[in-house]
């Protein structure tokens, strides 16, 4: 094991380094790199991050950025909770709704308007 | 208000991180190495995340209390099995995280009374069984993880009543076949992934009743002939079938599909394409074909006017089409190498183009109108042709060419007028070029492949400043697959990342950069068989 390998890895690690984290994750785990600062740290996750979507592939697991106006998506397409101000309708985030629905600011989405 | 050890809230629960938001309770309990779910749990809990532990079971009615609960997380257990009555009394539970456990079967008795769910994830597990009743009472559900386990067919019963479902992921699985009307009443579906299985065949109607359906991703599986089941897709505008066997596309293939803006079907076995496959699709920006030998004749791309990209290589191409370019007015990349190309059109109507690549082909020569008012062309790579002339006029309208490859060609002379602000220019390989060219003719370059080491010594041929590599390593179109990608490692050689993919912005930095470094880099550098005479 190279010398800045430490033993004890913590949760979801497959291998880490003090000073990086985690640098491999254990089975169908994602890998996140979390930043503080200029600093990166390698975690392991059952889940990405909001904001974050995740893409399960044979031989890894990743973390992807969702859209910017998306908190929390399913794919890059597809954004399941808007950011502040958007309004969600069927996976996009809208300034404002549709013809034939309205904003609703109480989830924060577009519901239909029933004549 | 977060709680801290000193001062706990008085209904946090001990070991773990809670705190308010508002009336309500976020507990924090993940990684924690806890057994079992803890007994102490406000009722006022809105988010609890259970995950990373070693839990293995769940008590019948252990969240009970949490009528608040909107979002639950019991991901990376070790959870097996899920009794009758483990989620009862979660009436507004909106997400439950199952993910990275143990379970061989959905939890069909556990799912029931839900009715506002609307994300349950099950991916990463065992799962090989799907009751038909899994999720009979979901009424609200919309996102559906499903892949990473080990289904071998579409539960089609199970998804047979989900109106409100959007988005599902059955990837890594072992899928092999999709039966007619496998997914006929999720009306509202708008994201479908399949990728990673073994599907090798579908059935003609097996798409039917996706009315809303927009992305569709059929990547990574065995499919040897193009997906016609598509043709019900009218809403969709992202399809992926690379690195599948097919070996055709066939005509009329996107008739149903008028609304298509990306089609990734790289790293199958192409041959043949139908003459109009691509026609009529108006949101298409991308088209990426390579090595589809069978392809005689540039594809007829009317109708599809909003086409940025188009990559035709490795084919059978012997002649384009003069209106081409009236076609394609967005075009700014168009990458043609290695085709039989002998003769070119104006690209005139192709006014924002920026780049081209025509490498590997059989030019013979440049016409004053063939690049004619490309005023935002900055690389043209024309290597490997049999070009003999250029007109004197050919590069005089291109005001922001930055690279022109001409290597390995017949020129005997080279038309200065257009040229000064070239950063990189080849010539290597025109045997005939004898000229020496003066610094005053390209005042920018940083990169001069010639063919003969004396035509360096304009550029201080000894001096220490002369690196001895090439920035450019050696061209090739490296491993099989798709061009698009290759076709960025032969613009910029040196950057081997096959992921590299500058765009003009990065190039100019680089340009940007070499302000600080005046050195230019000037090849084949004079040496002691490779004098600065022209001994001839």
């Amino acid at each position: 094991m190279p010398p800045n390998v430490s033993q004890g890895c913590q949760g979801g690690c497959a291998t880490c380094s003090d000073y990086n984290g985690c640098m491999s994750c254990k089975p169908r785990l994602f890998f996140f790199l979390e930043r503080t600062g200029m600093k990166q740290t390698g975690v392991c996750l059952p889940s990405c991050p909001n904001g974050y979507y995740g893409i399960r592939l044979p031989e890894k697991n990743t973390c992807t950025k969702c859209k910017a106006d998306c908190e929390t998506c399913f794919y890059d397409s597809f954004c399941t909770k808007c950011k502040r101000s958007f309004y969600l309708h069927s996976g996009k985030c809208l300034k404002t709704c549709l013809e034939g629905f309205e904003n609703n600011n109480h989830t924060m989405e577009c519901t239909s308007i029933v004549h | 208000a977060a709680s801290t050890e000193q001062d706990p809230l008085p209904s946090c629960t001990p070991l773990c991180r809670c705190h308010r938001d508002g009336v309500m309770l976020w507990v924090e309990c993940s990684e924690l190495g806890l057994s079992a779910v803890p007994g102490s749990l406000s009722p006022f809990t809105a988010y609890l995340d259970l995950s990373m532990n070693n839990i293995s079971e769940i008590q019948p009615h252990a969240f009970y209390q949490l009528r608040f609960l909107e979002e639950l997380r019991l991901s990376g257990n070790q959870i097996s099995k899920i009794p009758w009555q483990a989620f009862s009394g979660l009436y507004s539970l909106k997400v439950l995280m199952l993910q990275n456990n143990q379970l061989r079967r959905i939890p069909a008795e556990a799912l029931r009374d839900l009715p506002n769910l609307q994300s349950l994830r099950l991916d990463a597990n065992f799962i090989s069984l799907v009751p038909d009743r899994s999720f009979e009472d979901l009424r609200s559900l919309r996102h559906l993880w499903l892949d990473d386990n080990a289904l071998v067919e579409i539960p089609i019963r199970a998804l047979n009543n989900l109106p409100a479902l959007q988005a599902m992921t059955l990837a890594l699985n072992r899928i092999q076949y999709i039966p007619d009307y496998a997914f006929q009443n999720l009306t509202s579906l708008v994201v479908l992934h399949l990728h990673n299985n073994q599907i090798r065949s579908l059935g003609m109607h097996c798409f039917n009743g996706l009315h809303s359906l927009e992305t569709l991703d059929l990547n990574y599986n065995e499919l040897v002939d193009f997906p016609v089941a598509i043709s019900n897709l009218g809403r969709l505008q992202e399809l992926g079938f690379h690195n599948n066997n097919i070996k055709a596309i066939p005509e009329k293939a996107f008739e149903g599909n008028p609304l298509l803006q990306t089609i990734h079907f790289y790293d199958n076995p192409i041959q043949s394409v139908g003459k109009s496959t691509f026609q009529d699709l108006p949101k298409l920006q991308t088209l990426s074909l390579n090595g589809a030998t069978d392809i005689r004749e540039f594809p007829d791309l009317t109708g599809t006017t909003s086409l940025e990209t188009l990559s035709l290589t490795r084919a059978g191409i012997w002649v384009l089409p003069r209106g081409m370019c009236r076609q394609l007015p967005d075009l700014r990349i168009l990458e043609l190498s290695r085709n039989q190309i002998e003769e070119l059109p104006s690209f005139h109507c192709c006014q924002k183009l920026e780049e081209i690549g025509l490498h590997y082909n059989k030019i013979r020569e440049i016409r004053a109108d063939t690049f004619e008012q490309l005023l935002v062309l900055w690389s043209i790579d024309l290597s490997n042709n049999a070009i003999q002339n250029i007109h004197p006029e050919a590069f005089v309208t291109i005001r922001s060419l930055v690279r022109l490859d001409l290597s390995n060609n017949h020129l005997a002379t080279l038309p200065l007028a257009g040229l000064s602000g070239l950063a990189y220019l080849k010539l290597k390989g025109n045997l005939a070029l004898a000229e020496s060219f003066s610094k005053e003719s390209f005042p920018k370059i940083r990169v001069l492949e010639v063919p003969y080491a004396y035509q360096c010594c304009a550029y201080g041929a000894c001096n220490s400043f002369f690196q001895p590599n090439s920035l450019w390593e050696a061209e090739g179109t490296g491993p099989e697959g798709n061009e698009i990608h290759k076709r960025n490692l032969e613009l910029f050689p040196g950057h081997t990342d096959s992921h590299y993919d500058p765009d003009m912005d990065v190039f100019q930095l680089e340009t940007e950069e070499s302000k600080l470094q005046p050195s230019i880099q000037c090849t084949p550098s004079p040496g002691p068989f490779k004098p600065c005479d022209y001994l001839f």
